[in-house]
């Protein structure tokens, strides 16, 4: 898996947001790979590790605005996790594929599509 | 035995035309396990759902992958397809290809929307079934409090053939009532007789909490009473504990420097000042009023209510000269604009300020010097009586309350955190409500409003004495538990507690009733013995496996 | 005959909060709504959040209609309004009248081709928003060439789920419910009322409305006479609120247009914000948290202007009363916000009328008296939302509650009564 981006979408938030730029015909690259899951929460660390272990260029872990988490501690939590799996890349040296997360609301396809357009920009200046 | 995956694609009636199709059927017809590929034009029509439904019985189909819109709005209904075609509707995992896949790339995205689909097969391989059961609940509704709030509640919830228990810790109901009494003509009196008549009403006074397990539909809470302690059963608690206000003397240090002259001057309270009000024997009728509020505490509604209702009372009966100093007068309640109104049509003056006014003593008078906005200049104000600002706090024992219940309050101590996913009335744990001004600055209108809503919400979950729960969606394996605590911590619902099993072992157990499925443990279970159905870590991982592996 | 379902009238948040409660506790609900697509104003708004959520709650409507149009027990019934009411609690019979639908939301797949072939400018078959709910095209009689008499079977032919038809009536319906709530909803002040600020004039005059559909259609703010980034810009308050026609609180504006300015200083830090306002309405749950955090960024200037001018530049030139001077200046702005007010429904005397509920002085619905907050004078019918006065999202949602609440209640007693209990 070479080149894709796999972004962890939490389905009260960046699920419906990226729904909602397709209605709209927002363009974001088609390497793209979205795993719907109940809340950011749910994402391991283990799971952004699989990701980067297969080949993706990068992970991407999307939740709902800071204080308005479904769930209350979910995107907290998933943040600190994203922290986490950074913190230990680097420790090994196998930094560079960015792991990044982004909050958003159902209603902001924009943000969806910036947050693509942004992690894409950073995979092309890291030179991959 | 690897179950046969049927896999159901549709092009929206031709108008995907960026997918080749037949090239699409061809390729994930090879995906192991998948014994049957159809493609549809109009899956979310009847009659496509009818094909669906055909087809499943006829090739012997044990799980479904639908190829098609978004899950969002559809996967509900085809869930139910499954159901009609006998099979458990989570056997279904849908793969987006229009609103994730078609519209937002410009080209041929076959590939894409090939990849898609595999991570659904990979993923519905492992689903297993879940079946739903209704669990009995407590019909019987705690409502800490026996103000205004608790007592209304009360009375509501009866109207909907619910059974209250009313907690107040003083010795009788109907505390904080003054304000409404003299400015609504609202009878206290008559309310506590419906709530002492009501059937359906238990009183307990001089009563309080000290400990609650449990969870919504089984609350166990232990009251304390003069005589002893009861330990009671509740399915639903409201807490309607009120607000308390105090003098926000920090905004005048001067007067604090000053020290005992405080106690000569006649500096007083929203409910002292009604109550002078009332008072028929009172020595002498100030001349000269001055008012204070908005400057320590921007959310200052009620007092601006007070303030008013105050002002407008004071210059009808004794003709007074009032003066209002605050920085912003806080109109965004129903009336308040129209109060406001009246009040200066009747000679009651506003003067605005950015700083808060200094305070003094002079003559046995308060000094009130603050600098009006409009007018530029400073202006200074001897007069009889001050109406000093107040602070709107929560209720005395709010923070116990929170740590009883273990539940968050938001950051100026009210209870109720701030998401606005729990407003109105609603709080991070199933079952647990807070109404009224215990959770912040409201006024008459939204207290009502409240007070309505808190018993739809209590009658939606209760009325039934069941709710439908989907078993042992996310379940925590006691052969892997350490019960090292960390899932029951985290939980931002409360819905694990430790139970024990076998007659020994204690473990982790998820309440299916109070359990919001959200997977934060599943995430944290350092054992790996949360299981999420539907997203446990191999269903997740198989998903990642499928992408770019053609 | 006795009947426990309930109608309510309006899906905007209100309605849908209520058909929503209502549906949960297993009432079946009769959701009308009189526009092609549902969620009144409120579905059209945008997320203020910065790096943490403003608590604007647009997102909530978002969800909840979402929830209310798949919901089982709620029947979605829109181009369709009220024509007579008879009846009383527990025994209504309305009847209602449906406009021709000539694309049926049951069939229409959302794929878009009959856009892609309409040949009319601007096209008389549309999506109207990508939020919209159902998400079903809809046929604007005004704009298409059948009904100027001229023949076209363009989209007729390229459905591919033949859900276009044209020969199609309005059609009547008598629904028995037990229950009304009343959710109509509220009109936005018509800022060209104030013909002084040039909205309607001047291209870069906006309504906060105008702002919020600008950010959730683009997601940024560009000006919209040449595209570029708003450097200084101006929101006044009180606009169609607090004035002669409106004795009111309009309750969301200061919040709305701080929430909108710490989104413009979040998206672009070197935009100036300069807020006029009369009282600055800072209260509520959640927006304390916001306000320390940008009350400094922002300009606040006591004192709403009453007149704006565009010079030949393209500014806009702003006088207003600098109060901390004492004297008339003038600003320059190249966008300014009005923030527009919520009045009531022009239409409410129709509707007040037919069903028989009064309305306040102020043109919203009246209540049953100061201690009721949804009763209307009318046993059986419920008022939930800014149809009765002016409210903002979560306190909606709460209105919404509690009229279904009330509803229930009602009908509980209204049975009960008639068991002999």
């Amino acid at each position: 898996m070479n080149g894709c981006i796999v972004a962890f979408c939490c389905e009260h938030s960046a699920y419906p947001a990226a729904d909602l730029a397709g209605k709209l015909r927002l363009h974001y690259p088609e390497n793209l790979r979205v795993i719907r899951v109940p809340c950011a929460g749910r994402v391991d660390v283990i799971h952004i590790l699989k990701a980067l272990e297969k080949g993706a260029a990068a992970v991407l872990v999307l939740g709902c605005e800071d204080g308005a988490c479904h769930h209350i501690t979910g995107n907290t939590r998933a943040k600190e996790r994203v922290k986490y799996c950074n913190m230990l890349l680097k420790e090994v040296q196998v930094d560079g594929r960015p792991v990044a997360m982004f909050n958003l609301s159902p209603n902001a396809p924009h943000k969806f599509v910036s947050a693509v357009n942004e992690i894409t920009k950073i995979i092309k200046e890291s030179g991959r | 035995m690897e179950p046969k995956i049927g896999v159901f694609l549709c092009n929206c009636g031709g108008a995907i035309n960026n997918i080749d199709f037949d090239a699409a059927v061809k390729k994930v017809a090879k995906f192991p396990g998948v014994t049957c590929v159809n493609l549809s034009s109009d899956l979310c029509l009847e009659k496509g759902r009818e094909k669906m439904i055909s087809c499943i019985r006829g090739e012997n189909i044990e799980r479904v992958v639908v190829a098609a819109c978004s899950p969002e709005f559809q996967e509900h209904i085809f869930r139910e397809v499954l159901e009609k075609a006998g099979l458990n509707g989570h056997l279904l995992s849908m793969a987006n290809i229009r609103e994730q896949c078609s519209w937002t790339h410009d080209g041929d995205v076959t590939e894409k929307a090939v990849e898609l689909v595999k991570m659904a097969v990979n993923r519905v391989r492992l689903l297993q079934p879940m079946e739903k059961k209704e669990l009995p609940v407590n019909r019987e509704v705690l409502v800490v409090g026996g103000g205004f709030s608790a007592s209304n509640t009360a009375l509501q919830l009866s109207r909907v053939g619910l059974r209250t228990t009313l907690l107040e810790k003083e010795a009788v109901l109907g505390a904080g009532t003054e304000e409404l009494e003299s400015f609504y003509g609202f009878d206290t009196g008559s309310m506590i007789s419906a709530v002492e008549v009501d059937k359906n009403i238990e009183v307990l006074t001089s009563a309080q909490m000290t400990e609650v397990g449990g969870k919504i539909g089984d609350f166990s809470v232990r009251i304390r009473q003069e005589g002893g302690e009861i330990l009671r059963k509740y399915g639903a608690i409201v807490l309607a504990t009120g607000h308390q206000t105090e003098l926000a003397l920090d905004s005048e240090p001067q007067l604090r420097a000053e020290g005992e002259a405080i106690s000569g001057l006649n500096i007083v309270s929203q409910e002292q000042f009604c109550c002078m009000l009332g008072n028929s024997g009172l020595e002498t009728e100030p001349k000269t009023i001055g008012f204070m509020f908005d400057f320590s505490d921007e959310n200052s509604r009620f007092p601006t209510l007070t303030t008013l209702n105050n002002a407008l009372a004071a210059k009808k009966k004794w003709g007074s000269e009032i003066y209002v100093f605050c920085k912003n007068v806080k109109v965004d309640s129903e009336g308040m604009e129209k109060l406001y109104r009246e009040a200066r049509d009747c000679g009651v003056v506003f003067l605005k300020s950015e700083a808060p006014p200094r305070i003094t003593a002079e003559n046995g008078r308060v000094k009130i010097e603050a600098k009006d906005v409009f007018l530029g200049e400073d202006v200074i104000l001897a007069c009889d009586v001050l109406v000093a600002e107040e602070l709107y706090l929560p209720a005395e024992g709010a923070e116990n309350l929170s740590s009883l219940l273990s539940i968050r309050r938001d950051s100026k101590g009210f209870f109720q955190d701030e998401n606005v996913h729990l407003y109105p009335v609603g709080s991070e744990k199933k079952g647990i409500f807070f109404i009224g001004g215990c959770r912040g600055d409201l006024d008459l209108g939204r207290v009502l409003t409240d007070i309505s809503s808190v018993v739809m919400k209590v009658h939606e979950l209760l009325s039934s004495g069941k709710i439908l729960v989907e078993l042992e969606k996310v379940k925590a394996d006691p052969q892997k538990c350490v019960a090292c605590l960390t899932c029951i911590r985290v939980c931002p619902h409360g819905a694990i507690q430790l139970v024990r099993v076998d007659g020994s072992k204690e473990v982790a157990e998820i309440s299916d009733l109070a359990c919001d499925a959200c997977g934060i443990c599943a995430a944290i279970c350092p054992a790996k013995a949360i299981k999420f159905q539907g997203y446990r870590d191999e269903e997740i991982l198989a998903q990642i496996e499928a992408i770019q592996e053609l | 005959m006795e009947s426990k379902n309930v109608l309510v009238v309006g899906s905007g948040i209100s309605g849908v909060a209520s058909a929503l409660e209502l549906a949960n506790a297993g009432v079946s609900v009769y959701l009308i709504e009189k526009e092609a697509v549902v969620g009144g104003h409120s579905a059209s708004f945008c997320c203020k959040a910065t790096d943490i959520c403003s608590k604007c709650s647009a997102c909530v409507v978002f969800d909840k209609i979402k929830e209310a149009v798949i919901h089982p027990q709620i029947t979605l019934l829109t181009n369709s309004t009220i024509k007579k009411l008879s009846g009383e609690l527990g025994n209504f019979r309305v009847e209602i009248i449906h406009r021709p639908q000539y694309v049926d939301e049951e069939k229409c797949i959302a794929c878009g081709l009959c856009t892609d072939v309409c040949p009319t400018d601007p096209k008389a078959i549309y999506s109207p928003f990508a939020e919209a709910t159902p998400f079903s095209y809809i046929l604007d009689e005004g704009l298409c060439l059948r009904f100027k008499g001229e023949k076209c079977d363009l989209c007729l032919e390229s459905c591919p789920t033949k859900a276009i038809e044209f020969e199609l009536k309005a059609k009547e319906q008598e629904l028995s419910v037990g229950a009304i709530i009343v959710a109509t909803g509220f009109d936005v002040f018509d800022a060209r009322e104030k013909g002084s600020l040039g909205y309607g004039r001047y291209t870069n005059v906006l309504t906060g409305l105008d702002l919020e559909q600008i950010f959730t259609r683009e997601g940024y703010l560009r000006l919209p006479t040449n595209g570029k980034e708003p450097q200084n810009i101006a929101f006044i308050q009180c606009i169609g609120s607090r004035d002669e026609g409106h004795g009111y609180c309009s309750q969301v504006c200061c919040k709305y247009a701080m929430k909108l300015a710490g989104l413009i200083k979040y998206q672009n830090p070197d935009t100036q914000v300069t807020i006029f306002y009369i009282d600055l309405q800072t209260t509520g749950k959640g927006f304390a948290q916001f306000y320390e955090k940008y009350k400094e960024s922002i300009r606040f200037v006591r004192g709403v202007p009453v007149e704006i001018l565009q010079s030949s530049s393209g500014e806009l030139e702003v006088r207003f009363e600098d109060i901390s001077q004492g004297k008339v200046c003038r600003d320059n702005f190249d966008l300014v916000v009005l923030s527009v007010g919520i009045s009531p429904r022009k239409n409410s005397w129709d509707l007040a009328r037919i069903l028989g509920i009064n309305l306040a002085d102020d043109g919203f619905f009246d209540k049953k008296d100061s201690l009721s907050c949804n009763e209307t004078n009318v046993d059986g019918i419920f008022l939930a939302g800014t149809c009765q006065g002016p409210k903002d999202i979560p306190d909606s949602i709460a209105h919404g509650i509690a009229a279904a609440s009330k509803a229930m209640q009602m009908l509980a007693e209204s049975a009960s009564r008639r068991r002999g209990n």
